[in-house]
């Protein structure tokens, strides 16, 4: 009776300190993203402004924008040069298929920083850097390596049987690809676009090398603001950044809740 | 024949993918050794030798490792602890789950931003300190953010990669851990029994694939080493950027031998995972 009671009582202490923990940084960015003087000591702002806000009609609304066109092409790129790869490699066995998801998992775990100053050579040669498209190309880099590790996965366990009905059908590998096998991965393939869509919206050092400074992403806006100091500017736009991610969070629990599907 | 073709299509595609990486490794080794890139200087090893006999380049690759072994540790051990303590369908559980996992998609530079509004010496903690009595100043606050030791850093990729490794400890302990625990218990384990021999191990085996996927983004992270690690020693990604846009040319191509060894350590920590994985599966 009294463990369980100490258990009880632990655990809610443990639940408080979850709900601290995960709302204290929107607490924090929120206030700060609204804060007009703010000086040491006061723990709550003397002041209130939206000067930070406004910049969504300025300097940060540009960089949402890019952030989205960018991501979002990303998101494309990544997905088609992941199903392919992915599918491939989960024809293999053995050590076949060891060596090939590794390759592929390369360019994921290599440092941004590596792959971009190793690769920003060629962009310069073929004169892609400082351009929307050459950002779009580097951050497909690693996105591209973790759709093929995505749909590795997908290809190992899914039932891809009615495939071979359609062939015996008649149909040929466009048709079966386009009328079958596409829409009955519908959901994987909104996932995997969405892991692009990710990579590319967080990133930084593969837009700061390849971008050149030219293309203004919103994390290189925010990254821009913290290193000047501008910390309401930085808060608005780091907000900014949350906003898709936690869309996508939130379908997949939507999604889970519904298939009662456990993710591994 | 048809077996052989699919073989090679898929170690291809693989291929292709880590193309753009393998380019980049060659291209930097090519520039490392002089024979290409900014501050060209003909071949030779020297500059190699220079990078690597420079304490400043170890002290960067140690303060990373560290750094990221020190986050790792304390989010996996958050991660295991509220995974046990909740693992039941209850309400309070359900929301437990919840708000760890909340914090997941929130990006690196996101993280490292609320890191310094918090956790700097005139930041939100240090306010509190001083309403609460505990600090007379901000010179008094702990200096975390910029020091030395990459507390802050440590704190703030810690409290970012947590949700990532409860969200695979919930699921271990939802799929593997109930038909196994069981299992020990019919053949007579204890609930001590069971937990030290089946439910710690197959935890430590399933999370380490995680944990090394962990390990290898903390030591990576450029944006958060950027904002919240001090001048000396300073994290390998922000040291690698820094010698890239050196004004002093030759300096420059130093960035080529440091990406090499920062690629060096991906690589590694990318056949460790292959490996810890398949020992997982095996072992599942």
């Amino acid at each position: 009776m009294g463990v369980s009671r100490a258990n009880a009582a632990s655990r809610a202490v443990l639940l408080a300190a979850l709900t601290v923990s995960a709302g204290t940084p929107f607490v924090v960015l929120g206030v700060t993203s609204a804060a007009g003087s703010w000086f040491f000591p006061a723990v709550w702002p003397a002041s209130w402004t939206g000067d930070a806000w406004a910049l969504l009609a300025g300097s940060l609304g540009s960089a949402t924008w890019a952030s989205t066109a960018i991501a979002t092409s990303t998101a494309a790129l990544s997905c088609l040069v992941g199903w392919p790869t992915g599918r491939a490699i989960a024809a293999l066995s053995g050590w076949r298929r060891h060596l090939a998801a590794a390759l592929a998992f390369l360019p994921v775990a290599a440092p941004a920083i590596a792959v971009g100053i190793g690769a920003q050579y060629f962009f310069l040669r073929v004169g892609l850097a400082g351009t929307w498209a050459g950002v779009v190309l580097a951050h497909a880099i690693p996105a591209s390596g973790l759709a093929s590790l995505y749909f590795l996965s997908v290809f190992l366990t899914v039932d891809l049987r009615m495939e071979d009905e359609a062939r015996s059908l008649g149909a040929g590998p466009w048709l079966v690809l386009a009328r079958v096998t596409v829409p009955a991965l519908r959901r994987q393939v909104a996932e995997a676009a969405a892991l692009g869509f990710l990579v590319s919206w967080s990133q930084v050092p593969l837009t700061l090398l390849v971008g050149g400074g030219t293309v203004r992403t919103l994390p290189i806006q925010v990254f821009s603001y913290l290193h000047a100091g501008e910390e309401r500017y930085a808060a608005a736009g780091a907000l900014l950044l949350v906003v898709p991610p936690m869309l996508v969070l939130g379908a997949a629990v939507f999604a889970t809740g519904r298939t009662e599907v456990v993710t591994a | 024949m048809r077996a052989r073709g699919r073989a090679t299509i898929g170690l291809v595609a693989g291929g292709l993918v880590a193309a753009p990486v393998l380019i980049g490794i060659a291209y930097a080794g090519l520039a490392a050794v002089g024979l290409a890139g900014v501050g060209r200087a003909g071949a030779g090893g020297g500059r190699v030798f220079r990078v690597l006999g420079d304490p400043e380049s170890w002290e960067a690759v140690w303060w990373s490792v560290r750094t990221a072994a020190a986050a790792t540790a304390i989010a996996a051990v958050a991660a295991v602890g509220v995974g046990l303590a909740f693992r039941g369908q209850a309400r309070g559980h359900r929301a437990a789950h919840l708000l760890s996992v909340l914090p997941l998609p929130i990006p690196h530079l996101v993280a490292a931003a609320a890191g310094v509004l918090l956790l700097s010496q005139s930041g939100v903690l240090a306010r509190l300190a001083y309403a609460v009595g505990l600090i007379n100043g901000p010179a008094q606050m702990p200096l975390v953010v910029g020091d030395p030791a990459g507390v802050g850093f440590v704190l703030t990729l810690a409290w970012k990669e947590f949700p990532f490794l409860a969200l695979v400890t919930f699921s271990l302990l939802a799929t593997r851990g109930p038909a196994m625990e069981e299992a020990a218990r019919t053949l007579g384990a204890t609930p001590r029994q069971t937990f030290r021999r089946v439910t710690m191990p197959m935890l430590s085996r399933g999370l380490l694939p995680a944990i090394i996927v962990v390990f290898i983004v903390i030591a990576g992270s450029y944006e958060a080493g950027a904002l919240l690690s001090g001048s000396h020693p300073q994290p390998l990604p922000v040291l690698t950027y820094e010698r890239y846009l050196d004004v002093d040319l030759s300096r420059r191509g130093d960035a080529y031998a440091l990406t090499l060894l920062g690629l060096v350590i991906g690589v590694t920590a990318v056949a460790l995972h292959e490996w810890a994985r398949a020992w997982s599966d095996d072992g599942g």
